[in-house]
């Protein structure tokens, strides 16, 4: 990586873009080595910092996944692929990929519709600034908060919102994180609560940039509110709507906050998603090597959806309004 | 919005579409404020005030949340017997240290990054906003290993140095995006009147510094947020306040009129900071992805 870097930065490129630069060849070329070094130094702590508790940790990774390890003071031995090898076996894991997509999906589903219509009605409601202030509160809490908070209210004693759902004759008595068929959409639900939020500023920014004249010729060829939304509101907010599905979709592999304070996984594994899993094995079991393959598991899917993320961001038509200068 | 209103719809299907709508976000209203309504008046109950509820399908009977004699007790408790103040300046330290040094080191990486162009840039750059991306939970055994080794579990800058992990590729991401956009010649312009590079670097500074304010108001959201990293590489010495906040959940017993006390000592900072930055809420929680 560092050769890299240094092997790029000797093969000097021009850097004074625009041309504005009036000098004369050899002292510019003089000039243009300097400054690369000047931005070389720049970068160089930041860099460093970062390739020592990310790529230093990541190579350690995989050294833990292909040996035993230990807390105390043992070497690490070598065990033949057994770490990995024991994946293939391992019915939690395999449920626990299997919870994690289940979950997100669902999270996914909701927070997207819920999403794009208080968008659509926002965007046309006058009241629309201080409805988005009040309605974003959700996601400046810390997610552990949100957690207890929600605790509280689906207690089936004196849980506000247990009262209610068995008011409503949704649920009966028993805590709606109590059962084991129930409790998924418990964690779903606080998700959708403090997430919702985020689709519907990203929407909110896309709907602004829905071209008005797409919207006037649609209209004057007969088109009513509902189809002017599928013909071309709805075709206009597809890459807002995947950068925000791809960004949530990272951030559930991402916090188990609020799950740990739910249900920790319970009850009878039936919210054990991925990450939850990888928790217990490596915090309360302490099998290290092979919380480490696990973790390359999710790391690998982590990578493949962030690369996609980045090629969509970097899709010049879509969502970049502004990015040639001010 | 005139040429749009030149279709004109039957006005009684546009008043059924109205009320829909209004009640919609009524309803979508009280569900998003509900539960900090809950925690914040049940901080002030005491303990079996907290536990009444009405009758099931008594919906009349709702006010009994209402009824009650405000206590203060769960805040005095929290800070004289439980050192709710140490936990809460560890979490200041803690989360404005760690932004202070991301946005100083990522200002510079951001910088250096978005003026010059080198092979294999794409690479660097999608490395720095993948350790951004990864899962806590997957990267924490060997963090935790080498904290330890280097004697930064249960200190201070242990833990500013873990939140580095998420917040320093964001910076650098985020603020490439705003450098991008302020033109070279401003440098060109410092340059030609003398000034040194990072004379001309520091020329340009104020131009982002909005921008670069919001995002240290970010970088602190993320930190003080964090439980995974806290409840691991903080434990010990450097408890921040949602790890303090779940402690108060132990297997005997739940003392729910402290921990929403503590909800609410938690979250009241962060969601001010979080309207005060509003204008920059969707750039910073999009990568810069998407612009208002």
């Amino acid at each position: 990586m560092k050769d890299q870097l240094t092997e790029a930065f000797v093969s000097t490129k021009a850097i004074f873009r625009d041309g504005g630069l009036v000098i004369d060849a050899p002292a510019g070329a003089r000039n243009a080595a300097l400054s690369n070094r000047f931005y070389f130094y720049l970068m160089m702590p930041a860099i460093i910092v970062l390739a020592a508790i990310t790529l230093y940790p990541f190579f350690w990774l995989i050294y833990m996944s292909l040996h035993t390890v230990d807390l105390g003071l043992a070497d690490d031995t070598w065990n033949n692929l057994k770490n990995w090898t024991r994946l293939g076996r391992d019915r939690k894991f395999q449920e626990g990929w299997w919870l994690l997509l289940k979950y997100s999906s669902l999270c996914m589903f909701f927070e997207v519709t819920l999403g794009v219509m208080i968008a659509l009605i926002l965007n046309r409601s006058r009241y629309e600034k201080i409805l988005v202030t009040i309605f974003l509160m959700p996601m400046m809490m810390a997610p552990v908060i949100a957690g207890l908070v929600w605790y509280y209210m689906y207690n089936s004693t004196f849980g506000w919102y247990h009262w209610l759902m068995q008011s409503l004759g949704i649920l009966g008595d028993k805590s709606i994180l109590g059962s084991s068929s129930t409790a998924m959409i418990g964690i779903v639900m606080v998700d959708i609560w403090q997430w919702t939020p985020l689709i519907i500023l990203i929407v909110l920014a896309g709907l602004k940039r829905v071209p008005r004249d797409q919207l006037e010729a649609n209209m004057v060829d007969g088109a009513g509110d509902i189809r002017n939304f599928f013909q071309v509101t709805l075709p206009n907010l597809y890459p807002f709507l995947l950068i925000a599905i791809l960004l949530r979709f990272m951030d559930n592999f991402r916090f188990i906050d609020a799950i740990l304070v739910l249900t920790g996984g319970g009850p009878a594994n039936s919210t054990k998603i991925l990450p939850t899993y990888l928790f217990d094995v490596s915090f309360s079991f302490f099998k290290l090597g092979r919380g480490a393959a696990i973790a390359l598991t999710l790391l690998a899917v982590t990578i493949v959806l962030g690369m996609i993320l980045v090629r969509v961001f970097e899709r010049p038509s879509s969502t970049r309004s502004n990015s040639g200068g001010t | 919005m005139a040429t749009l209103e030149a279709v004109q719809y039957k006005s009684r299907t546009r008043t059924l579409v109205t009320v829909f709508t209004t009640i919609f976000l009524i309803v979508y209203l009280i569900w998003t404020l509900a539960p900090f309504l809950i925690m914040f008046v049940s901080s002030f109950k005491d303990l079996l005030e907290a536990f009444t509820l009405p009758e099931i399908g008594d919906f009349a009977g709702m006010g009994v949340f209402f009824e009650f004699t405000p206590t203060t007790k769960h805040y005095t408790e929290l800070f004289t017997e439980r050192n709710f103040s140490v936990y809460f300046i560890n979490s200041v330290i803690v989360s404005t240290g760690s932004a202070l040094v991301s946005v100083v080191l990522g200002a510079m990486a951001a910088y250096a990054l978005s003026r010059i162009d080198f092979k294999g840039k794409d690479h660097v750059f999608f490395w720095i906003i993948s350790t951004r991306m990864a899962p806590v939970v997957a990267v924490m055994v060997p963090l935790y290993a080498i904290f330890r080794n280097l004697d930064l579990v249960g200190t201070i800058p242990g833990l500013i140095l873990a939140y580095t992990t998420f917040n320093l590729p964001f910076a650098i991401w985020i603020l490439k995006g705003f450098f991008d956009n302020v033109p070279y010649a401003i440098e060109e312009a410092a340059m030609v009147d003398g000034r040194t590079r990072f004379g001309a670097f520091m020329e340009i500074l104020p131009l982002a510094a909005p921008g670069i304010g919001a995002f240290i108001v970010l970088c602190i959201l993320f930190s003080w947020n964090d439980f995974l990293f806290a409840s691991i590489i903080g434990s010990g010495g450097a408890k921040t306040l949602p790890v303090a906040t779940r402690e108060l959940v132990t297997p005997t017993s739940i003392q729910w009129g402290k921990i929403m006390a503590a909800g609410v000592i938690t979250s009241l900072p962060m969601t001010l900071l979080g309207l005060l930055i509003r204008k920059y809420l969707v750039t910073g929680l999009t990568m810069g992805a998407v612009k208002e």
